[in-house]
């Protein structure tokens, strides 16, 4: 079966950061997502990650854990692969605490840097600096509930020869009670790493491919929703 | 076989419509950009006065219905005629901040439908006011996004996953986004002057675009003209910094390499460019390097319509391609708003009057946070 290899797999949720080879359990349900810092992520100083807004820094994090478990943590040329995570809430987040700064000093002292987080995208910039990734950059905001957008858009570049190497996730904060009404079934982010020129026998969890309609499929079998997805990559007999 | 198969996956737009601040539609929009007007002028819609910048390209006449954003009106203007989708067209919209203003309302404890704020409020009011069958998904990939998703949707029809797409861009200015970019000082409180010495900041501006894409094969079947295509596109991350483009351009150097790689065709086929353009220094000048770096010092004409339209954000890139179908039909690039002396090393034509275009193929390119660069080659009207 054609496909690409899931190499890696990392992930920040309400109960806590992990990664493929370190689990046997996975779940993103909503819920408060625990603080993430720099020590949990960054084994050496890093000067811009104390410094971003949640959203970001669990975007980063899931990143980080993924590409690690894959073996990618550590570059020294810039690598080709590209990043696309779904999303339904975006960095609202990011945004509320951004407009804050607007608001109380009637547009006198708004946050630039702040400023700079409130689009969905600047996390995969900072992972893209942190790992040297030169692929294409991009959010995709899919209003269905499997949460499996990126995934899908991810396997379809891979695919079509775009790239060999694809991050793929979704990532998504607890609801804000300043902005009720707004919801979402997950909480927290989890990455994959995909890769076409992995041997499927040489490790990892499991081949992903796409059918005809567009579902995603794990093992050649249709997968429903993002923690389904997860759970059979971390079932698979073959997971090193 | 091969080539009949390639010919019938051909990437054709067969209807564009655009609504900026020069006009609400795009005959008005091209007609003012051909005369070298510009829609950049002082904010009514928020008290810009406390902003070191007053100045943005806003559209006359939008009307809240209800308190709902301001984003519908402009939708409703740029779907008022436009050619209806084909069963089961899928549809790619691309918008950075979608309907900010809803929640600027909210948040200033003003009425406003929040169910508007993610972006599934305006995806699913498009679905529904064109009858589509797919929900449609948004690509944001900051400035270049609605690049992105005409790449996104060429590469669906290319590949035969889609047999039509409907690309929607969109973006309104704010106060949330214009506090922002006053924050890094990158506003030009004169109005910004693309590849101009004396650039100083962008403008910001608003506006919609609404592109029908299908495949050649498509297209024959039910009668419908082409009115250009696209033929390459590429897209690459500067991995460098946040904010602020990598001086050497490599970012954008890789995403336009892809784009001729992809069009199969070489830096002398291209005969005109698009470029981003925003009149910000370093921008400007990492697009004159990584222009230089492709295409060598051959005074290929170029310019920015965001000296007349301003800097639409998500938006940018599909008003970019609607404007640069015109200007492939008509042999003409429209004049760079806001230019009067030429920036140094930058060995490209920018004029501040329209410039003939000697070729088929077109250059269109953005940039944004988060360091990516984006490409598209534009083909005219393929006959």
């Amino acid at each position: 079966m054609t496909g690409s290899v899931v190499a890696g797999i990392g992930w920040v949720t309400s109960r806590g950061t992990g990664r493929g080879r370190e689990a046997r359990e996975f779940s993103m349900a909503s819920g408060p997502i625990p603080h993430v810092t720099r020590e949990d992520v960054f084994p050496e100083p890093n000067l811009r990650f104390g410094r971003l807004p949640q959203y970001s820094r669990v975007g980063l994090a899931a990143v980080a854990f993924a590409l690690r478990d894959a073996g990618m943590g550590h570059w020294k040329t810039k690598r080709s692969a590209g990043i696309v995570a779904s999303t339904r809430t975006g960095c609202l987040a990011t945004d509320i605490e951004y407009y804050n700064t607007v608001l109380p000093e009637g547009g006198g002292l708004p946050s630039p840097n702040l400023f700079s987080c409130t689009l969905p995208t600047c996390f995969l910039g900072e992972a893209a600096i942190q790992f040297g990734l030169t692929g294409p950059t991009l959010i995709v905001n899919d209003p269905a509930e499997d949460a499996l957008g990126g995934v899908r858009m991810a396997l379809e570049s891979l695919s079509w020869g775009e790239r060999g190497t694809m991050l793929a996730g979704h990532i998504e904060l607890a609801a804000d009670p300043a902005l009720p009404g707004i919801r979402s079934p997950y909480a927290g982010a989890l990455f994959m790493v995909l890769e076409n020129a992995r041997d499927p026998a040489a490790g990892g969890y499991g081949t992903l491919d796409l059918s005809e309609g567009g579902a995603v499929r794990h093992g050649g079998i249709e997968i429903a929703g993002l923690n389904e997805l997860v759970r059979a990559c971390l079932a698979f007999p073959g997971r090193s | 076989m091969a080539e009949w198969r390639s010919r019938l996956n051909e990437v054709l737009i067969t209807a564009a419509a655009a609504v900026t601040g020069l006009g609400p539609d795009l005959d008005a929009t091209w007609r003012r950009l051909l005369s070298g007007e510009t829609a950049v002028r002082p904010i009514r819609r928020f008290d810009a006065g406390r902003y070191p910048a007053r100045n943005a390209s806003w559209i006359e006449g939008l009307e809240s219905r209800g308190n709902r954003s301001l984003l519908f009106p402009i939708l409703e203007r740029l779907l008022d005629g436009f050619a209806p989708p084909p069963p089961g067209c899928r549809l790619v919209t691309a918008t950075t901040k979608g309907c900010i203003d809803t929640f600027e309302r909210v948040r200033k404890g003003l009425s406003g439908d929040v169910a508007d704020i993610p972006v599934s409020g305006p995806l699913t009011w498009l679905a529904s006011r064109l009858g589509l069958n797919d929900p449609g998904v948004n690509i944001n990939s900051a400035c270049a996004s609605s690049t992105m998703a005409v790449a996104r949707a060429s590469a669906m029809i290319e590949s035969g996953r889609a047999d039509a797409v409907l690309v929607v861009c969109m973006d309104l200015v704010s106060e949330f986004v214009f506090s922002g970019f006053s924050s890094l000082q990158a506003l030009d409180p004169a109005g910004c002057r693309p590849f101009d010495r004396d650039r100083n900041g962008l403008s910001l501006g608003e506006g919609g675009a609404a592109l029908l894409m299908m495949s050649a094969e498509t297209a024959r079947r039910k009668g419908i003209p082409g009115i250009g295509s696209v033929v390459g596109w590429g897209a690459a991350n500067d991995a460098t910094h946040v904010t602020a483009p990598a001086r050497d351009g490599c970012g954008l150097i890789q995403a336009v390499r892809q784009a001729m790689a992809k069009a199969s065709i070489g830096p002398e086929d291209i005969a005109a460019i698009n470029a981003h353009g925003t009149g910000t220094v370093y921008n400007d000048a990492m697009e004159s390097t990584a222009f230089g770096a492709v295409f060598g010092s051959r005074p290929i004409p170029l310019n920015s319509i965001k000296g007349a339209i301003g800097h639409t954000l998500g938006a940018a890139g599909g008003i970019e391609v609607a404007v640069s179908l015109r200007s492939l039909a008509a042999r003409t690039l429209p004049p760079t708003a806001g230019f009067r002396e030429p920036m140094e090393k930058c060995p490209f034509s920018v004029r501040p009057t329209p410039q003939r275009i000697g070729g088929n193929y077109l250059l269109s390119t953005n940039s944004g946070f988060g360091g990516i660069n984006a490409a598209l080659i534009l083909k005219g009207n393929p006959g």
